[in-house]
């Protein structure tokens, strides 16, 4: 079977997410040190009478600050920079063509310290290939109707379709 | 509705941030507002209550040279014994306090302690700040103060002695 393969790290999502990812942790280190100046302009200003109310503002920004990003690096930067690294080790790594009925389950979790992923599979015949897709890419591939896929460590690297 | 999930999901990374900020500040406070003996005058004041922080911002206004700020507690600010007391500068203390506390203080002049407060016509200095007992009250300066040389403890009891 002759198709087009189409990489689900291809170069143009390798670089938007490494973008993202930088852009991200940019913003964020600005913003925290944003609120440590701010931290410091309210000791500055710091005297006998309003010692108390600045260390309660103190304590208000860093915690607002401290939460924003927080919450950026939990659930946006680390995220992003496991997806780069999942996706370094699918280009990286030997692949398997699997031809056959590709199926994309809804059934998906989170492997720990890694990305969310979604189970496939792959039915050729008698025979049924479990393999994991990211989830962030699990819409692509359910998209795309492909004829078969490539397997790289149980993990969906690429899908080919039929011209 | 994804923000708040992923927020529940870690809320214990979001509490623990708020109590070590707190934590964090309250010692940088610490630091803030204090400094060693030679930049500050300490008054300890054996009385019913005392508004620290204004009392300390008013003597601050008039403050002596080479001084960065005053500070005034009550004497249960050193309740668990530290050596505080021995390194005070200015003390007021009640007509009963234990006459030997007293004989290691030092009087602004003559051989007795200056009356701050006479509580038979209930009138006296800093009322705006200290709350007195029913008996009268005197200030000392702290035999151990390092601003005897230097005048600036007398200088501060003096400013107490001149507080409305």
């Amino acid at each position: 079977m002759d198709g087009k393969v189409t990489e689900l790290y291809g170069g143009d999502i390798h670089a938007r997410l490494e973008r993202r990812m930088k852009r991200w942790r940019l913003v964020l280190c600005i913003l925290a040190a944003a609120g440590l100046g701010a931290c410091l302009v309210l000791i500055a200003l710091t005297g006998t009478l309003n010692a108390q109310r600045m260390e309660l503002r103190c304590v208000a920004v860093s915690t607002a600050v401290g939460w924003v990003v927080l919450y950026g690096w939990m659930f946006v930067v680390t995220p992003a920079r496991r997806e780069l690294a999942h996706a370094a080790m699918l280009r990286r790594e030997e692949r398997q063509r699997l031809e056959g009925t590709v199926t994309v389950t809804d059934e998906g979790f989170k492997i720990r310290k890694s990305v969310a992923v979604r189970r496939v599979e792959v039915r050729s015949g008698e025979e049924t290939h479990r393999l994991l897709v990211c989830e962030s890419r699990a819409k692509d591939l359910a998209a795309a109707c492909p004829a078969a896929v490539y397997a790289c460590h149980g993990y969906v690297a690429a899908y080919e379709v039929t011209a | 509705m994804r923000v708040v999930k992923n927020i529940f999901s870690q809320l214990h990374t979001f509490v623990l941030w708020l109590l070590a900020s707190a934590l964090f500040w309250g010692w940088i406070f610490t630091f803030v507002t204090d400094t060693s003996p030679e930049k500050k005058v300490t008054v300890y004041c054996r009385v019913p209550a005392v508004e620290d922080t204004a009392m300390a911002a008013a003597l601050e206004r008039d403050m002596p040279e080479g001084l960065r700020m005053v500070q005034v507690h009550s004497f249960d600010y050193v309740m668990f014994g530290t050596d505080a007391f021995d390194r005070g500068d200015v003390f007021i203390v009640p007509a009963s306090e234990d006459p030997d506390f007293v004989k290691d203080l030092l009087p602004l002049e003559g051989e007795r302690g200056t009356e701050i407060y006479d509580a038979e016509t209930g009138k006296g200095a800093a009322t705006a700040y200290i709350q007195y007992g029913d008996e009268d009250y005197y200030i000392y300066l702290g035999s151990g103060s390092v601003h005897l040389e230097d005048g600036a403890a007398m200088a501060v009891a003096r400013a107490i002695l001149a507080l409305e």
